[in-house]
């Protein structure tokens, strides 16, 4: 008993002094709590990580402007985009017209090649998707240095003009492959995300105002390179020709096309027009350092079998008697028994990585800008400069002059000229058999599947489901 | 308190107690002990029968006997002696001898007394009778007899509420867990992981590129905890329980905690394991003749018939033309067929005096596949406690510490898919010099992905302290530390001799190697305050407390290109280009302060309100902040006067909570306008890529629990059954809003107005049907009858989501195509056209509803002990449909093998079959393969009864004091019962190796 009454003293005691303690502790135990509750926005506080700028940053500083602009010709470069890369418009478009034929498995190609596309179709969707990505980044460029305080108004110009170009190449590309196609013009993603299709018309008249404007903003700018990789005025130029080509608007593509003969001759040696340092090229893609272009890798076929891209026998069969371009810009290979020869795309020769890059992708070249005028002139009644023109291409490739005299005749020959000339180049034998409205008649003939609805690919299938605003679907999808 | 007989004259009198006054006084008594008597007498069990075989010991002496058939016994003992009576399944019962010479003792079963059950509950304990809160625990017992290398494999089954899914048979992979189903439309359904009290980031570090095809990326961290160092598992899951994770807590909370070393003498425990391993079920696909025959079918079907003779065009069918037509070869058994070995090696030493304990334990594992070559997984461990009190018991600390080693070395990619796919007549792997046979270029050798290695070497450690002083009789102020450092360090080569010849490839222009190095790296302090107090018929129990965490990762990933030689290819070194992939880092902070308030009156009635005030750095200004509470309440009705003593009822308890729980699961930095370095350049300038819109509006995700339970106790709480239902609303839903491309991204990160409601029944029964000194019979069930359902979402129709989820459907649901079997003219699949506008292309023809949850699923444990004997069978139930081989496989004729169900197609005009005409994907009729893989064919049942583990252990008999020998054989997916039409129904995925059919033999010796 003795021991438990010491015990419950004690225990009271603690007690005892515990109240006052207890009292003096929850007292410090609300100021520590109160403590806590204001440190702890400083301590939620957290530095950005190392590899990521806010974008506010990024427009304070002419070099990191330059690599965002940096980052939308790298995009036109790379896999996975219409412009170059993998999946670029020269090979599907090749095969979806009828420059060549397909000998892969790919059922996205095999669509494109069989004329049974679908709206499901990965690379139609990988192109919207690119397209419009690269379209927003110009788009931030735009906005970014419009607002900045801290660039100076020659940086802010040549920034400028830079992405406005490209927006309007972008956009140039999609409105002829989809039609009427949404025309973004900011970075207001709630306004975007359920914006509506744009009237063709309308489209190309925005993308030739984006283009006027950068002429204007780009006037002295000088890249840092010569090597015409990064997009300048006569690059803006040259896209603008061929808009007013595709507008039909002839003496304004005259008059560009003009401009651009005068400081861009063409190469006279047909092995070289394909070299990066080609005086005719007015703006290509610089590859990663040692590689070459993916149009080379691709469209060369190295041994029978083993090939995925051969030209056609139409194709072939449409070069003149003579035609020094079906001699160096066409190579063979034969199988191992030599029963099967198959053709293909020579223009650009080093499909292996070397020490040094010798050929960049070129997207705008001079001899375009000939055709171009060619075909104005011809709408102008200028059928002398037309044929002028028109055998400054045919002469350089070891052909005659031309003998067509009519508009009508005139005009077949450009077209015929231009499919030889620009073959395996950025789809431009299909976008001109359907602005000349030949592409029914032509395509009819060599592709059994054909509809008159394949003129327009189909807008990508998630992009409908993802903004209703898009419907309807183009016909025939 | 045993012990304390052994040392009472150094315990200095003060210091004790008055729980230990009693046996102070009897220690003192002990010391005059009076000379020795023969004490007799007879022992029963609660309803006065006899019983044999009862150990009776004289406690602190070396005195034994055992009781004989009738339950008599004599045993030489002083009259201050105290006597101890034990028998397993019986409550140990001490008995003061007290100067008789006979007495009568009964003894009772042992069923162990819910109050004495403790849970684990995160920041505090409290006792299986007396918790307010839902929360499911397995322990040691349950875990140690699972042959598995990772704590959530051990659970998967076991656990109400809980569906695990194991997402590969590969070692080294990952799961997915779900508690109480999906809330989020996120999809991200990881609830919190903590070990020892350290949150521990579940979610893998793996990189696509180097993991993808051999693991799916999926690294699950958790593999670095070997399950047999694991004492128990509790998941929280009702907002009682989870509130006071507060931003953390709305997926549930998986408390993982270690062994710990025990007063005694010094312990040892060997064990030795070895698994075999076999896929359990392979498809039934075409042999050679069959595969032929629709395959040239196939061929003439589309137009191409008059082809298959020019021999120019041979290297398009090379199967048909080239391969010798009349080869076979079973790939399934060629490339997934061979048997994985796991061995396993443990020992562990623990012990410790009255106020120290330690355990050490040590493990080994080394685990191969069923892959052709020599992969294999191998993981060491090594993990220490040890924990002191001062003498005067006031002070406490706790450390404890793990560490882990892994080193997976693996096939650059899975071969599961091959083996259902590879053309039954493909040629011999390797030709007669073994080398690979590339059969003159006509083929991708799928044997060359061994040339390709995957290997990952991870390291893991956790660590934690916990100190803890009593400053009061009443109140308790104590601090856990905890660091957690998690590194992954993992590549994989591709060598140009993994490639096919005539491609052209050398090492220096096409071998590369990537590399991905990624570490995650935590720390977090956790001051916390208790004080109790028990006043009259009130008992309080409050707790306060504050939490700062920090945690950091980053990831570099690195591809070299091009090597001198093959064999230079592990050394980025000698790479001619390098290309940074990924060179990420983030931080994440966290800021909490949390309470808790307990009342307890009459230890009947029982009120929980937990609180957190919670902030993050993952949100942007403004939006860091959040609070989150609940509250749960109990009674204990069986303690009520109207239930007496003999009641069959023992137990009674009504329980409910609700409560608010979030998520802040998005990753960091999501609501930052930004640029990245992608790591590309253009022309030598270094590419800023944009990576995200300005969005600082979103906030938390918002979980609202509701939960009522009964739970009740039979016969001496023989019969425990526990039901619950529970309804928990998910607000304020953060997704990854698909964005029309048009707006330059895909997804953008926000608060959507959507309405995600999981309500469900949980059914727990546990019974003790037979026990007794030589025969006990207990079983377990558990079954969860899930409810899933998109309540509300405003503006779903003009939304991105108006194709995947309907309002009041459940969110796994997936909208499909309508088959309608094969048009018996055409010969094709026909499909039901909804919107009718005369094909079938557009989502608006996907309009087949199939929903993927599981309807219920549970488990069905076994344990039977006879003598020495133990037989422990557990089966895991799930109702479910799931995607079947249609999915990947819905027409013959394709250059690929597929099941046999595939040859009844449709041949001639007038034929009603369910397979379509042969097609060899060259004419444009192909688009209807698609669908039908995209329709309702593709779903069909999947429900499964599986006998996950069974488990034969024999306890050898004593050969000497104090060793004991456990010998076992043990198997895992031994069994399945299922119509499941596809490789396996538990993870039904026709790209993944399926989870194992394994037996194991061990041996468990301790001493």
């Amino acid at each position: 008993m003795k021991i438990f009454r010491k015990y419950t003293d004690n225990q009271m005691n603690a007690m005892g002094s515990g109240l006052h303690l207890k009292s003096v502790f929850f007292n410090l135990v609300l100021l520590w709590l109160g403590l806590l509750v204001s440190a702890c926005s400083d301590f939620l506080e957290v530095d950005p990580p190392r590899n990521t700028l806010i974008s506010e940053t990024v427009f304070r500083d002419p070099a990191t402007v330059e690599s965002a602009l940096a980052n939308l010709y790298y995009s036109m470069r790379e896999e996975q985009g219409l412009v170059s890369g993998i999946t670029g418009l020269t090979p599907a478009m090749g095969i979806y017209g009828d420059g060549l034929d397909y000998y892969g498995f790919s059922a996205d190609y095999l669509q494109m090649y069989n004329h049974n596309l679908m709206a499901e179709n990965d690379v139609v969707l990988a192109w919207w998707r690119q397209a419009y990505n690269v379209i927003y980044s110009a788009n931030a460029i735009i906005e970014g240095v419009e607002k900045s305080s801290d660039l100076t108004t020659v940086e802010i110009n040549s920034a400028k003009g830079q992405a406005l170009f490209v927006r309007a190449y972008f956009h140039s590309l999609l409105v002829l492959l989809y039609g009427d196609v949404p025309f973004i013009a900011d970075t207001d993603y709630l306004e975007n995300n359920k914006v509506s299709r744009m009237p063709e018309a309308e489209v190309y008249s925005r993308i030739i105002a984006d283009l006027e404007e950068a002429i204007i903003l780009l006037e002295g700018f000088e890249p840092s390179s010569n090597e015409r990789v990064v997009p300048d005025l006569h690059a803006a130029m040259a896209l603008l020709s061929r808009m007013y080509l595709y507008v039909e608007n002839w003496e304004m593509a005259d008059e560009m096309a003009t401009e651009l003969i005068a400081v861009f001759p063409l190469d006279t040696d047909l092995d070289q027009v394909f070299l990066k340092d080609s005086p005719e090229t007015i703006w290509q893609l610089k590859p990663e350092e040692g590689r070459n272009t993916y149009e080379a890798t691709q469209l060369i076929i190295p041994s029978v079998p083993g090939q995925t891209y051969a030209l056609t026998d139409d194709l072939l069969d449409s070069f003149e008697v003579g035609d020094l371009r079906l001699d160096q810009w066409v190579g063979s290979v034969s199988d191992a028994d030599e029963t099967i020869t198959l053709h293909y795309a020579n223009k650009y020769r080093a499909d292996a990585n070397e020490t040094t890059s010798v050929e960049y992708s070129i997207l705008f070249r001079c001899s375009e800008q000939y055709l171009i005028r060619a075909e104005a002139r011809v709408h102008l009644e200028n059928n002398v400069g037309a044929r002028t023109d028109l055998n400054s291409i045919r002469n350089r490739a070891g052909l005659q002059d031309i003998v067509a005299n009519t508009q009508s005749e005139l005009l077949e020959a450009i077209l015929q000229e231009r499919r030889v000339e620009l073959f395996t180049e950025q789809g431009h034998r299909w976008f001109d058999l359907k602005r000349t409205g030949r592409v029914n008649e032509v395509m009819g003939a060599k592709k059994d599947n054909w509809r008159s609805t394949d003129v327009l690919l189909p807008i990508p299938e998630t992009e409908l489901d993802t903004n209703p605003n898009l419907l309807p679907q183009n016909p025939g999808y | 308190m045993k012990k304390l007989y052994c040392y009472p004259g150094r315990l200095p009198m003060a210091l004790l107690f008055n729980l230990l006054l009693s046996f102070f006084v009897s220690g003192q008594l002990l010391a005059l002990s009076p000379p020795q008597n023969v004490v007799s007498g007879l022992v029963t069990d609660t309803h006065g029968l006899p019983m044999a075989g009862v150990d009776i010991v004289v406690e602190s002496k070396n005195i034994g006997t055992i009781t004989d058939m009738d339950g008599s016994f004599s045993i030489q003992a002083g009259p201050t002696d105290v006597l101890l009576f034990s028998m397993v399944g019986f409550k140990t019962l001490s008995v003061p001898v007290s100067g008789r010479g006979e007495m009568i003792v009964q003894i009772e079963e042992d069923v162990t007394a819910l109050g004495e059950v403790v849970v684990n509950a995160g920041y505090y304990k409290v006792s299986e009778k007396e918790r307010t809160g839902s929360i499911a625990t397995i322990k040691a017992s349950v875990i140690d007899k699972q042959p598995v290398a990772n704590p959530l494999a051990a659970m998967q089954g076991h656990m109400s509420g809980v569906n695990i899914v194991q997402s590969t048979g590969v070692p080294g992979g990952g799961f997915t867990v779900e508690v109480r189903g999906r809330n989020f439309l996120s999809g991200v359904s990881d609830p919190l992981f903590i070990v020892d009290g350290v949150p521990f980031g579940s979610q893998s570090l793996g990189a696509l590129r180097v993991s993808n095809e051999i693991l799916g990326a999926n690294v699950s961290p958790l593999n670095a905890i070997n399950p047999s160092d694991i004492e128990s598992i509790e998941v929280l899951k009702d907002a009682d329980a989870t509130a006071i994770y507060g931003s953390r807590g709305a997926n549930g909370v998986v408390l993982i905690t270690t062994k710990k070393g025990k007063e005694g003498k010094t312990k040892f425990d060997a064990h030795v394991s070895t698994a075999l391993g076999k896929v359990s079920h392979f498809l039934e696909l075409m042999n050679t003749q069959q595969y032929l025959e629709v395959r040239r079918e196939g061929v003439i079907n589309d137009g191409y018939g008059s082809f298959l003779d020019n021999p120019a065009l041979d290297y398009i069918w090379p199967d048909i033309k080239s391969w010798d037509n009349s080869r076979y070869t079973d790939w399934q058994d060629e490339l997934i067929g061979g048997t994985a070995y796991r061995n396993n090696a443990q020992l562990s030493i623990s012990g410790g005096s009255q106020n120290t304990h330690f355990l050490i334990s040590g493990a080994y594992q080394k685990e191969t596949t069923v892959f052709p070559g020599d992969s294999n997984y191998k993981r060491g461990t090594l993990r220490s406690q040890l924990d002191h009190s001062s003498e005067n018991g006031k002070f406490k600390v706790n450390l404890s510490m793990g560490y882990s080693n892994e080193k997976n070395k693996m096939p650059g990619s899975d071969f599961t898919s091959k083996a259902y796919s590879l053309e039954p007549n493909a040629p011999a792997l390797y030709d007669d010099d073994g080398n690979i046979n590339w059969e003159n270029n006509t083929w991708d050798n799928p044997i060359a992905s061994l040339e390709e290695n995957y290997v990952a070497r991870s390291n893991t450690m956790i660590a934690n302290a916990v100190v803890s002083y009593s400053i009061l009789k009443d109140l308790v102020f104590r601090s856990s530390m905890g660091f957690t450092d998690y590194r992954l360090d993992s590549y994989r080569t591709m060598p140009s001799s993994a490639r096919n010849p005539s491609l052209g490839y050398t090492s220096q222009s096409y071998s590369n190697l990537i590399t991905n190095g990624s570490q995650r790296q935590s720390w977090i302090v956790e001051p916390q305050i208790q004080w109790k107090k028990g006043l009259g018929a009130f008992s309080l129990d409050m707790l306060m407390g504050a939490t700062f965490q920090w945690e950091t990762s980053d990831q570099e990933v690195i591809r070299g290109l091009g090597f001198p030689s093959n064999e230079l290819i592990q050394n980025l070194a000698a790479a001619r280009t390098l290309e940074i992939i990924t060179d990420l880092d983030s931080e994440y902070r966290y800021n909490a302060v949390f309470g808790r308030i307990n009342l307890k009156v009459l230890d009947r009635y029982i009120l929980n309100l937990t609180g957190r005030r919670d902030g993050s750095s993952r949100f942007g200004p403004g939006k860091q902040f959040g609070n989150f509470g609940a509250l749960g309440v109990a009674w204990i009705f069986s303690e009520e006067n109207i239930f007496g003593e003999h009641s069959i009822l023992s137990y009674g308890k009504l329980r409910a909570s609700y409560g608010t729980t979030g998520s802040d699961n998005i990753g960091d930095y999501q609501y930052l306008d930004t640029y990245s370095v992608s790591g590309n350049d253009y022309d030598g300038v270094t590419a800023l890529e944009p990576t995200g819109i300005f969005n600082p509006q979103f906030g938390w995700e918002e979980n609202k629990k509701l939960e009522t339970a009964l739970e009740l106790g039979f016969f001496n709480d023989r019969l425990l059954l526990n039901t619950a239902w529970y309804r928990n609303r998910s607000s304020n839903q953060l997704v990854g809003i698909p964005l029309a491309a048009t707006t330059g991204f895909t997804e953008l990160t926000g608060n959507f107005d959507a309405l995600v409601e999981n309500s469900g029944l949980e059914v727990d029964l546990r019974t003790i049907n037979i026990q007794s000194s030589t025969v006990s019979w207990s079983t377990t069930f558990n079954l969860t009858i899930p409810k899933n359902r998109l309540v509300a979402f405003d503006g779903l129709e003009s939304s991105t989501f108006v194709n995947q989820y309907i309002v009041g459907e459940p969110l796994t649901i997936v909208k499909l195509y309508h088959a309608m079997g094969v048009d018996s003219e055409t010969g094709l699949y026909q499909f039901e056209d909804y919107n009718g506008d005369g094909a079938i292309s557009s989502t608006e023809d996907r309009q087949w509803i199939e929903d993927l949850a599981p309807k219920f699923y549970g488990g069905l444990g076994n344990t039977l002990r006879l003598g020495n004997f133990t037989l422990d069978a557990f089966f895991q139930f799930k109702k479910q449909r799931a995607f079947n081989t249609t999915r990947f496989r819905a027409t013959p004729g394709f250059k690929e093998n597929g099941p046999v169900a595939l040859l009844d197609r449709w041949q001639n005009p007038g034929d009603m079959v369910s397979v379509q005409r042969a097609f060899s994907g060259l004419a444009p009729t192909g688009g209807l393969d698609g669908f039908q893989k995209e329709s309702n064919a593709a779903v069909s049942d999947a429900s499964f009864i599986r006998l996950r583990n069974i488990y034969l252990n024999y306890n050898v008999p004593s050969l000497k004091d104090g060793l004991d020998v456990n010998v076992y054989v043990q198997g895992q997916n031994l069994w399945t019962i299922t119509g499941y039409n596809g490789p396996d129904p538990e993870q039904p995925s026709g790209l993944r190796l399926p989870p194992l059919r394994q037996i194991s033999l061990g041996l468990q010796v301790s001493f």
